[in-house]
């Protein structure tokens, strides 16, 4: 059966160090040969190098997966089609909004659910996009005059700010905002998690709590570097901020393997979406035995070759695949092998029209 | 979990009760998991229940592009992981009983669990706990084998492929396995010149009474 292969390891590796080099080249470069880099952020640029590495190496080790090659090859393919260039983005776009942005599919797997995970993503991915460019020395600020503030991107200067105005009160206390949506996000996922019968029968601590005890450590200590230095004149700031780094750094670690993955991992519903709406303007494949167009025969080959490849043979006599059957025919062909068992003492059902009568006259 | 399921479609009366009951399970809530399905309305009131058999290597756990499908200690194969599944019906295609059910809206794949929230606790899955006949049975294997006189199998043969699980079927005969090889046809067609046993085209009442969702299998 499928095992990683040892080919794969290697590539994935390279890759995951090509990705680890490549960011640290980013960060030198981005922060023109470190000119504005903070040296007090260190640790967490290390980790963040190594976790970014780590995040790559198991996305390449992922697309190595049989079934995920053929939709990201196929899915690339059909992308790159000149000719219907213009729809392809069109549905690139409308998955990218409707599933990545909007969540509508959370959505409509309840509201509850979706607000939980609004909070978090949006918590985290607006966390995230300060935070870095900041750690990696990407954006600096500078005083100009008694309280304006200019801000730089890549040592670019970009508007200033008044430091007094609200704007800035809001900019500068950003990652108190996102915390605050995090801690709500994770209490809305914890409550269902200790109140719904499903969940805690399939929960796993690693991982289904694991990263919400995380993200609202990492909020929390956050929140905590702030009214240290707001209301308690710095009292015990340090100690704060090496906490807060340390729960940084280890959710960083936990993210390329635990249940954080799907961050990178579910942007690959574009491609699945793409390759489903192209899809069903092919031929169709109808079911061997009641003739149902059931998917495409692009999708069906595909299917085909990865069972194949996985080092399935589901070869019929007659030929075909077992594939090449509907699931309903599926069901039924297996009740009828059921029904037609050879040697049996008694038949399998009554109720036949031609034995059903003889059965009855019987007894 | 020692316990598992034992299916005998021998038994079954198409009642559908576990179709029902199967909505109440707690890990897919309001949908049902499990099929009834007529073999062949014109010719026979007999129907096929079918639940997940948890196949030792799943078919649908290695074609999900998402690692999505994992298995248990128990080897119960679980639903697709919420966060995970793409909504790409790989397994839906690929799994050889038919099995799993997606949602398109919700892009999501579901599937029977064996109830894990009841069967991790020793408690019958909702189907086992409804049958009337005991055509969906629940226990250990020393506990139900003994109490019938059909044949408890764990092996399936499609065309060239052995599939083995963790679910058994009860055979009434000395079979070591079902052997699934083409359409098939029921008994009472054997008894007719070649021509007319082919399944008929059209489709009965009773079928396009079927739910949709037995149909294309989503939920
Ligand atoms: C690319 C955009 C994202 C998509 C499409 C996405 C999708 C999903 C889905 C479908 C679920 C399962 C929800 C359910 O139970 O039905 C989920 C769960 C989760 N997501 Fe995301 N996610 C995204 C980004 C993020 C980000 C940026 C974070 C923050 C780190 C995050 C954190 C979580 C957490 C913690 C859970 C688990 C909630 C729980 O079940 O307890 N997600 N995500």
């Amino acid at each position: 059966m499928h095992t990683i292969k040892t080919r794969d390891k290697f590539t994935s590796v390279v890759y995951g160090l090509a990705a680890s080099a490549g960011l640290t080249l980013l960060v030198i470069v981005g922060s023109r040969n470190l000119e504005h880099y903070d040296a007090a952020l260190f640790g967490y640029t290390v980790a963040s190098v190594v976790a970014f590495g780590a995040i790559v190496y198991r996305y390449a080790l992922w697309l190595s997966r049989p079934a995920t090659r053929i939709y990201w090859r196929r899915g690339w393919q059909l992308f790159r089609d000149r000719r219907r260039l213009a729809e392809n983005t069109k549905s690139a776009a409308q998955t990218i909004t409707h599933n990545l942005v909007e969540q509508r599919f959370i959505r409509r797997r309840g509201f509850t659910r979706w607000l939980m995970h609004a909070l978090i993503m949006w918590g985290c991915l607006l966390s995230a996009a300060v935070t870095f460019p900041l750690v990696f020395g990407w954006i600096h600020f500078k005083l100009e005059g008694e309280r304006g503030y200019r801000t730089y991107l890549f040592g670019f200067p970009l508007n200033a700010l008044d430091g007094r105005s609200v704007a800035a009160w809001v900019v500068f206390h950003a990652l108190d905002f996102t915390a605050v949506m995090v801690i709500a996000g994770c209490a809305i996922a914890i409550r269902r998690r200790l109140r719904d019968r499903g969940a805690i029968a399939l929960q796993q601590y690693m991982l289904d709590f694991v990263p919400h005890l995380l993200l609202i450590s990492v909020s929390v200590t956050g929140l905590m570097l702030t009214v240290s230095s707001l209301w308690l004149g710095g009292y015990m700031y340090s100690f704060i901020s090496l906490t807060h780094q340390a729960l940084v750094i280890m959710t960083l670690f936990y993210l390329p393997f635990g249940k954080l993955f799907h961050v990178v991992q579910r942007p690959a519903s574009v491609g699945v979406e793409l390759y489903q709406r192209r899809a069903r303007e092919m031929p169709q494949a109808a079911c061997a035995r009641c003739g149902v167009e059931f998917v495409s025969e692009m999708w069906l080959g595909d299917l085909k070759q990865v069972v194949e490849e996985l080092g399935f043979d589901y070869t019929m006599p007659d030929g075909r695949q077992l594939q090449d059957y509907c699931p309903r025919c599926k069901r039924v062909m297996r009740g009828l092998s059921y029904a037609s068992l050879p040697d049996r003492t008694a038949e399998v059902f009554r109720g036949s029209r031609a034995e059903g009568k003889e059965t009855m006259n019987a007894e | 979990m020692e316990e598992t399921m034992f299916i005998d479609p021998q038994r079954c009366i198409g009642c559908r009760s576990c179709v029902a009951a199967c909505r109440e399970c707690g890990t897919h809530k309001g949908y049902s998991m499990i099929y009834v399905d007529y073999l062949d309305r014109a010719e026979t009131t007999a129907t096929m229940p079918t639940v997940c058999m948890h196949c030792t290597e799943p078919t649908c756990a290695l074609v999900c592009p998402a690692d999505a499908i994992k298995m248990s200690e128990e080897g119960i194969v679980m639903s697709a992981l919420k966060p995970r599944c793409l909504d790409c019906r790989n397994c839906v295609n690929a799994c050889p009983f038919g099995v799993p059910k997606y949602n398109t809206e919700m892009h999501l794949q579901m599937k029977c669990d064996m109830c894990y929230d009841r069967s991790s606790e020793g408690l019958m899955p909702m189907c086992a706990s409804v049958c009337p006949t005991g055509a969906i049975a629940f226990g250990k294997y020393e506990q139900i084998v003994p109490l019938r006189r059909t044949k408890p199998v764990n092996v399936h043969v499609f065309g060239n492929q052995h599939v083995e699980t963790k679910v058994y079927l009860m055979l009434p005969t000395d079979a070591d396995a079902v052997e699934v090889d083409g359409c098939g046809v029921f008994e009472g067609m054997l008894q007719r010149p070649a021509e007319e046993r082919q399944t008929p085209t059209v489709e009965s009442w009773i079928d396009t009474q079927v739910e949709h969702s037995d149909k294309s299998n989503e939920f």
